[in-house]
């Protein structure tokens, strides 16, 4: 018990070193928002390190979930191109198939349920020290989305356990080959039909479901509008141009005919086709010549030459970089990024240095060691909401919750009256739980254009479904997993240290002095002489941390 | 219109009267806050002179070829042979068979689909009529227009996030504001409290966004309170008093300002609505279901009308799971079954609750969908049928264009996907005629309805 809360204490120092980081982080240029700053090419961004520990918290809260104390060390210790390098490199934990099949949900008694599911997702998000990974998969479920909410076949949850493996398995890989993973998971097969996607028939006038090769271009490669490299839109005498018309999409949908699950039996007790790849049936193949945009598939094509083609050229075209690019700053730095932030992604996605496209380990220490993300902005529309499942991750590794019994009772957090309005994996549609350009009205973001996607959960119910869950998990934490409060009672008698190390491991030394001042006062208030005093302080010192806007907003 | 123009006077004078009171608060709140209030100050609501919209939407575009499928043989047969395998047996539809008060062109007969056996009773009773081949256009537009594109056409079709956001706003998607908040800014001074204007029982919506007015946001549970700020926190009152002020105090950041303007507004609504709901019960039956429990609410709500301080209110809520590419025999009558029964049992509820006058319901989604099957289900398309409940609606009929039953017909833009014969926005200033609105004020809510001559489809009565 000691020893825990001596570490803490050594690696933070407490309340003077967050004090110095907050002076530090007004002293630093603004950025962000709209006003590009040239990246400081002058010193490597891969050997830089943070300056203090609030750097390094802030760091670890855009790459991974969380700053535990020893993250902290580590990244001050090798610098946060070295700790990228480690995370890259970090084994895996159990794959979700296996954890599902190891707790017996593999049984026929299962076929239709998805029990099992969100436990798994909440083990890996809050338990696995590979969250740099963790981090980037639940950003990826958040475009290419598929949700518990619609999956209508057989062993749903291994299907959902199967696509976040995949992801996980290809998120580091390059973007054409995670394309693929995406575009050939029996999961995604169900979720937007290409499944069983079968050729025309003049005969009856059937035509292929067009489901698939519509959401695979606006949603997951090129977007509507064609895009310059840094974002924004292209036009033509003041108006947007269009990346494809109703025509081609037609033309798309005969391409993924002839898909489905690699198995021979679909309805017994094996649901191990739903971590393969589907498999190409000819004779359901919609033949003949297809253009897909600028590119002609010969009548020679075979149906998985013929996807490989379309695949090619969407992961080839120009709108990738910035499409995809922006969409990952918005997910793990801030939800404005300047067009110059968004052109040095789409730079690094189009090469990284190498000669290699799309690269995926490229682009993300792009997102994360650009000088945009590295400072905080000043300015009033800079950062991000957080979204509501970040936080309760957030919170959970910091007082290293885990779960004794393996059972990761969290559930389903999509109750917004209740509790977050939000659950991975649990998107209403495959347009995600919010959208890249969501613009909140009647604001000051709307008045001045910001786009604030978080903000589109952001209402009347979750604000109040949120503290309210937060306050019980605070007060007891969920099933048999229970935050650890060790190194909080350890310094509970001094109110301050209590609520500069919140602050620092939560807001990444961001907090204003003012809210630090709001809230140690207010914990002060409350006398520390019994155990169950200094409980109720540390208690009351992680909500209100969480209830500030101060840490809600990661800037 | 009669209570327009005296709503306006009593606004104006209230407004001189009260704004002077406000003025010393006016210069430190923000803007919204001080329009709000000086809206409040400004309200006359008049006893009894009550009008609500209600929009269900219905989420992934609906296929409206199964929702009122043709039923005269000859029309069931080219259904059929199009349809194939997605269509419903003519047999099945007998019960639901429509007689309008208006005969359909050529001998027509329309039903809707056997599940919405709930709603056939109120198309009898007059209090439901069926808009046709109706969807988002910038101006009429004829089949040789759209082929020839010269004329303007409504941006990103067939796209499902950008065709929802022009059904609710006339743009596509980014836009902030939609023309159930537009007319939420028309009534925001005849509302003694601003905030429950605009009030989605269903997340969040554009159609709800004013140019002033908020949607309030709250679930069909009721509104939420928060724990922390409403008892002592850990046992601490000045923790919890330390809780109201971090999450309702002003802010320089705008994100953090908006948070905390969202935040402040929940705390102010949950006791009001929380208080107003306690003595509204209704008799009525409502199934379980997530549409029928939002529709519950939003009649609670009506009930509670006088004590929320509103006279003219716009509601959402919505229902999801219409984007049925696959499964859509399997998935679609259950669907539709809800809204059917759901739309029932709100219908009788404003009855019992007296005001089925002053309450207008219609459905959107984000398209319809092709006629053409992909062998399970059917593919986005464009003009759709949708339906308009209420007391004050001349139904038990049909309204608009009766769209022939064939793929390459003189409506086809590809595949059965439906050229609209009438517009949103001709739908939308019907309806927002009906509430009050003037001919002049019109272009306000609805600025595309200057393209079109026929600007009230005179399916209200009025």
């Amino acid at each position: 018990m000691t020893e825990d809360a001596s570490s803490p204490a050594a690696a933070l120092s407490a309340a003077s070193t967050a004090g110095a980081v907050l002076s530090a982080a007004a002293l630093l240029a603004a950025c962000g928002g709209g006003s590009s700053t040239d990246s400081g090419s002058d010193s490597d961004p891969q050997n830089a390190l943070p300056a203090n520990d609030g750097e390094a918290a802030r760091f670890l809260a855009q790459a991974g979930f969380a700053a535990s104390t020893t993250d902290v060390a580590t990244v001050k210790s090798v610098g946060y191109g070295r700790w990228l390098d480690m995370q890259f490199n970090a084994s895996r934990s159990q794959t979700h198939y296996d954890w599902l099949v190891a707790k017996g949900y593999s049984a026929e008694t299962y076929r239709n349920s998805l029990a099992g599911v969100d436990a798994t997702l909440w083990r890996k998000l809050i338990g696995s020290s590979d969250q740099l990974r963790q981090r980037v998969v639940l950003a990826l479920s958040e475009i290419f989305v598929v949700s518990m909410n619609g999956l209508p076949v057989s062993w749903p949850g291994f299907a959902v356990a199967g696509y976040v493996d995949m992801l996980e398995e290809r998120c580091f890989g390059t973007f054409r080959n995670l394309l693929e993973g995406v575009t050939l998971s029996p999961a995604m097969g169900v979720y937007l039909a290409m499944r069983g996607n079968r050729k025309e028939d003049p005969r009856s006038g059937r035509q292929p479901d067009e489901n698939y090769a519509r959401e695979v271009m606006q949603l997951f490669t090129i977007g509507l509008n064609q895009l310059n490299p840094d974002g924004s839109p292209k036009t033509n005498g003041g108006k947007t141009i269009d990346t494809y018309t109703l025509a081609q999409i037609s033309e798309v949908a005969r391409v993924f005919t002839g898909w489905d699950f690699d198995t021979t039996a679909p309805s017994g007790a094996d649901p191990s086709y739903m971590r393969r790849p589907m498999v190409h049936t000819a004779s359901r193949f919609s033949t003949g010549v297809k253009k897909v945009l600028d590119t002609t598939i010969p009548e020679s094509a075979d149906g998985p030459a013929a996807m490989k083609a379309a695949l090619d050229t969407l992961a080839n075209h120009p709108n990738v970089g910035p499409f995809i690019g922006r969409q990952l700053i918005q997910r793990l730095v801030c939800s404005n990024p300047s067009g110059a932030y968004v052109q040095r992604v789409a730079t690094a996605f189009n090469d990284n240095g190498q000669g290699v496209r799309g690269d995926m380990k490229a682009v993300i220490r792009a997102v994360l060691l650009d000088s945009e993300a590295r400072t905080p902005s000043a300015n009033p529309g800079g950062g991000k909401l957080r979204e509501p499942v970040q936080r309760l991750i957030q919170w959970a590794r910091t007082v290293g919750m885990s779960s004794p019994g393996d059972l990761w009772a969290i559930g389903d957090c999509s109750n917004p009256a209740s509790r977050l309005g939000q659950s991975p994996m649990r998107s209403g549609s495959v347009f995600n739980f919010f959208r890249p350009g969501y613009v909140p009205p009647n604001s000051q973001l709307g008045t001045n254009g910001v786009t604030a996607p978080e903000f589109q959960l952001c209402n009347e119910s979750t604000v109040a479904g949120y503290l309210n869950f937060m306050q019980g998990l605070v007060n007891a934490g969920i099933g048999d997993m229970k935050p650890d409060y060790t190194a909080d009672l350890a310094i509970a008698a001094d109110a301050t240290a209590l609520v500069q190390r919140h602050a620092l491991l939560l807001g990444g030394g961001t907090v204003s002095e003012a809210t630090i001042t709001t809230i140690t006062t207010a914990v002060g208030a409350i006398v520390a002489t019994t155990d169950a005093g200094k409980l109720n302080r540390v208690k009351a010192s992680w909500l209100l941390m969480l209830a500030s806007p101060d840490y809600q907003i990661q800037k | 219109m009669a209570h327009v123009s005296r709503l306006a006077a009593l606004r104006r004078r209230e407004f001189l009267k009260r704004a002077s009171a406000l003025s010393v608060a006016g210069t430190a709140a923000p803007w919204a806050l001080q329009l709000a209030a000086i809206n409040e100050a400004a309200a006359a609501t008049a006893p009894g002179d009550y009008k609500a919209l209600v929009c269900l939407f219905l989420y992934g575009g609906n296929d409206h070829g199964n929702t009122l499928v043709p039923y005269d043989a000859a029309s069931h047969q080219l259904y059929s042979t199009i349809r194939q395998t997605l269509a419903t047996p003519r047999d099945q539809l007998a019960a639901t068979a429509l007689t309008p008060s208006v005969a359909l062109p050529d001998g027509r007969q329309m039903a809707l689909a056997p599940t919405m056996t709930g709603l056939k009773p109120v198309f009898d009773a007059g209090r439901l009529a069926v808009m046709l081949n109706i969807g988002t256009l910038m101006q009429p537009t004829t089949l040789a227009q759209y082929k020839a594109g010269n004329v303007p056409l409504p941006p990103k079709l067939f796209s499902h996030n950008d065709q929802q956001s022009l059904w609710q706003s006339s743009n596509p998607e980014g836009a902030i504001s939609g023309w159930g908040g537009r007319l939420g800014d028309q009534f925001l001074s005849s509302n003694g409290n601003a905030t429950f204007s605009c009030i989605n029982i269903s997340g969040n919506a554009v159609y709800m966004a004013g140019k002033q007015a908020v949607q309030y946001q709250m679930n069909s549970g009721g509104a939420v309170a928060i724990n922390g700020v409403t008892r002592t926190l850990f046992g601490s009152q000045a923790c919890s008093d330390a809780l109201r002020t971090l999450v309702t105090g002003e802010r320089s950041h705008w994100m953090e300002a908006e948070l905390n303007r969202v935040t402040a507004r929940s705390i102010t609504a949950q006791s009001t609505i929380s208080s107003a709901l306690s003595n509204i019960t209704l008799q009525t039956p409502f199934e379980t279901g997530s549409l029928a429990a939002q529709l519950q609410m939003v009649a609670r709500l009506i009930g509670a009308r006088q004590a929320l301080g509103a006279s003219r209110q716009v509601f959402f809520v919505s229902l999801g799971g219409f984007d049925l590419h696959d499964l859509l025999v399997n998935q679609h009558p259950g669907l539709l079954g809800s809204v059917g029964n759901a739309m029932a049992s709100f219908d009788a509820a404003l009855q019992e609750l007296g005001v089925a006058q002053n309450v207008t319901t219609f459905t959107a989604s984000d398209f319809g969908r092709t006629l053409s099957s992909n062998g399970d289900g059917s593919d986005h398309g464009w003009g759709s049928y949708h339906f308009v409940m209420g007391g004050a609606v001349k139904g038990g009929r049909f309204y608009g264009q009766l769209p022939s039953v064939s793929v390459g017909g003189p409506d086809d833009v590809g595949q059965g996907r439906l050229l609209p014969t009438t517009s949103v926005d001709q739908l939308a200033a019907t309806l927002a005629r009906w509430m009050g609105v003037s001919a002049t004020d019109l272009p306000l809510v609805l600025p595309g309805i200057v393209n079109f001559d026929q600007k009230d489809l005179g399916f209200m009565t009025v």
